[in-house]
């Protein structure tokens, strides 16, 4: 291994996980933090911990002067950004390239392209992979008739300034788009002050898949399979898994293809995520973002695949001889699922909930995995993301890796702090989720009205 | 309300000592609580000041740019400050200069009177210089970091004894 000294630019379950990555690989490990995560997990396991600035992320994790000035000045030769914070920002593998420090993660140039939604979305075209069908501007109802007709029925009418849900309708027909035409305009001008709309094409039942893939920089690319992310609240992820059963193996092909032909085409270094929408009844997928950094929910990938990503992120990092596999040798078998435990209070509408735990009592077990940061005693900041764990549970298929799932939840204790342990518990144990019959709005929409009326 | 646990003030302290805030001060019908930055605040009647902690407890080993071994941190120098004494700590991450440029004098000397403004060092993030002013009137006592060195969020540069 050429890299020797490793600064990790982030704080909690991640850079716990990437510490444990390093020392696998003999590379030394300066963590920086910030003032509230001095006395966190990561700096008791870490060679050397310096403080980078005060509880606010802004003044810590975010400031790339400050990170890229601490790894050079405690001899570091690469960085490591996690995910979220600074994992993105382009301008962090600008400096730490200028600086001569090994960024680990892709070229700024990727970071940048990928970044920028609407470029993204021509680079995925140009890889012939499409977005979800939508129109331009529509004026009138006459217009938005001969735009749904293209598009086909049913159809979601969007306000061109808005965002957030409001002024949206759906039309299932000619008739209905008639109907509400005028309604949804007026409501985008009396919500943005513009009531131009635009239209899309309304996925019913809507699956968030994505593709795990890594690249060498010389334009070779493998993907480690799909995972299935659609139980979500609020566009956030509550419960992932690997891999989405539901798809059609032809299908399942032509989405890793169409994935790794995306990344191939920019020389892509490292490890990253393309996302897409999967319309089950049409049985298509379509182009959302790519992820150009490790994800959260990566350990479903490498419990179903035997890959460890953040040690392979090293070695391509490094570039090392051989670090990418072949894609023949790269095997999907077992199935795997992830539940994110957060610090909040789902009874009282997701409110933070930070906070000193008591009593950290992780599930154990046969196919259990659990990467955290948490300990008994531990204070959870009020600073920053309110997670503070992942339960990963292996099993032979689907069925068993839920009823595997269930126990681990079952078994799992923690005191003195509100979590949304509970939530988890019931959304497992869902007829619907054990049924495999959910969509990206199922949480929001079917279970969470049921959970929060049995709670009062 | 109930009576607040121990927890719950170990919470708050550890909160308060995280936070810019300056003081803080709970009363209920059955308990009171008085955490404060100023360790001369005297505070309000039957208070429980709260000493602020300096956060840079670690020393560290000069820029040692060869990635070969890291020597682990000790948790020396707990800077626990002589009575009546006012630390000067850093505002930022980043590399401690004595001297406005290489070679030419210190900012200042132990034994030498300050005044608030008085400019004691420099420190470096990237190519960008900020001065650290003394911040009250005084005579130096103690130059904590050498010249060159990487000082980390709030590590203790200099021990002003103000007058």
């Amino acid at each position: 291994m050429t890299i020797k000294r490793v600064f990790v630019a982030n704080r909690g379950e991640i850079a716990v996980r990437i510490i444990r990555a390093a020392h696998a690989l003999g590379i030394e490990v300066v963590q920086g933090v910030s003032l509230a995560d001095r006395d966190s997990m990561a700096p008791k396991m870490a060679d050397r911990t310096v403080v980078i600035g005060p509880a606010q992320a802004k003044d810590s994790y975010l400031d790339v002067r400050t990170v890229v000035h601490a790894a050079k000045s405690t001899g570091c030769d690469a960085l490591h950004p996690g995910y979220g914070f600074l994992s993105e920002r382009a301008e962090l593998a600008r400096v730490c390239v200028e600086e001569g420090i090994i960024f680990v993660g892709p070229k700024a140039q990727v970071i940048e392209d990928l970044g920028d939604k609407l470029r993204a979305r021509e680079i995925a075209e140009r890889s012939g992979i499409a977005s979800v069908p939508g129109s331009g501007h529509v004026e009138s109802p006459a217009a938005a008739l001969v735009a749904a007709n293209e598009i086909g029925f049913p159809v979601v009418m969007k306000a061109s300034a808005g965002g957030g849900g409001r002024g949206m309708f759906v039309a299932r027909s000619s008739d209905d788009l008639k109907e509400s035409f005028a309604r949804a305009s007026g409501e985008a001008l009396e919500a943005f002050g513009d009531g131009t709309l635009y239209l899309e094409r309304y996925i019913e039942n809507a699956r968030h898949v994505e593709v795990q893939i890594a690249g060498d920089g010389q334009g070779n690319a493998v993907h480690f399979g799909e995972r299935d992310c659609s139980v979500q609240r609020r566009y956030q992820k509550v419960v992932e898994e690997a891999p989405c059963v539901l798809m059609s193996n032809p299908l399942r092909k032509k989405l890793h293809k169409a994935a790794v032909k995306l990344v191939s085409s920019l020389n892509y270094s490292n490890v990253g995520t393309v996302e897409f929408l999967f319309d089950v009844e049409r049985d298509e997928f379509y182009f959302i973002e790519v992820n150009t950094r490790i994800q959260v929910e990566h350990p479903v990938t490498e419990q179903v695949t035997g890959y460890d990503l953040v040690q392979m992120q090293f070695r391509l990092a490094a570039g090392e001889e051989n670090a990418l596999p072949l894609q023949k040798a790269i095997g999907i078998s077992r199935h795997a699922i992830e539940c994110r435990l957060n610090a909040e209070d789902a009874y009282n509408n997701f409110a933070p909930s930070p906070g000193r735990i008591k009593e950290w009592g992780p599930a154990q077990g046969a196919g259990i995995r659990v990467d955290s940061h948490c300990y008994s005693g531990y204070l959870v900041p009020p600073f920053y993301d309110s997670m503070i764990g992942k339960i990963v549970v292996t099993g032979p298929d689907r069925s068993s890796t839920v009823r595997r799932l269930q126990t681990a939840l079952e078994d799992f204790r923690i005191e003195g702090l509100v979590c949304n342990l509970q939530l988890l518990r019931e959304i497992v144990a869902h007829p619907d989720f054990k049924d495999n019959s959910f969509h990206t709005r199922w949480l929001e929409q079917d279970m969470l009205p049921v959970f929060e009326l049995a709670k009062k | 309300m109930a009576k607040p646990t121990s927890d719950d003030i170990k919470t708050l302290i550890e909160q308060f000592e995280q936070s810019d805030w300056k003081e803080v001060h709970v009363k209920t019908d059955n308990f009171e609580l008085y955490l404060s930055e100023n360790p001369k605040s005297s505070g309000p009647p039957s208070a429980i000041a709260s000493q602020s902690t300096s956060a840079a407890s670690q020393t560290f080993d000069s820029d040692d740019t060869s990635p070969t071994a890291v020597v682990p941190v000790p948790e020396a120098s707990k800077a626990v400050l002589p009575e009546g004494m006012i630390a000067v700590t850093a505002p930022n991450l980043g590399t401690f200069y004595s001297a406005p440029k290489p070679g030419a004098p210190p900012y200042v000397e132990v034994g030498q009177n300050v005044s608030a403004e008085t400019e004691v060092c420099l420190i470096e993030v990237m190519k960008l210089f900020t001065p650290v002013k003394a911040g009250v009137s005084g005579v130096i006592r103690e130059i904590c970091v050498s010249d060159g060195q990487m000082v980390e969020y709030e590590q203790l540069l200099v021990v002003i004894e103000p007058s």
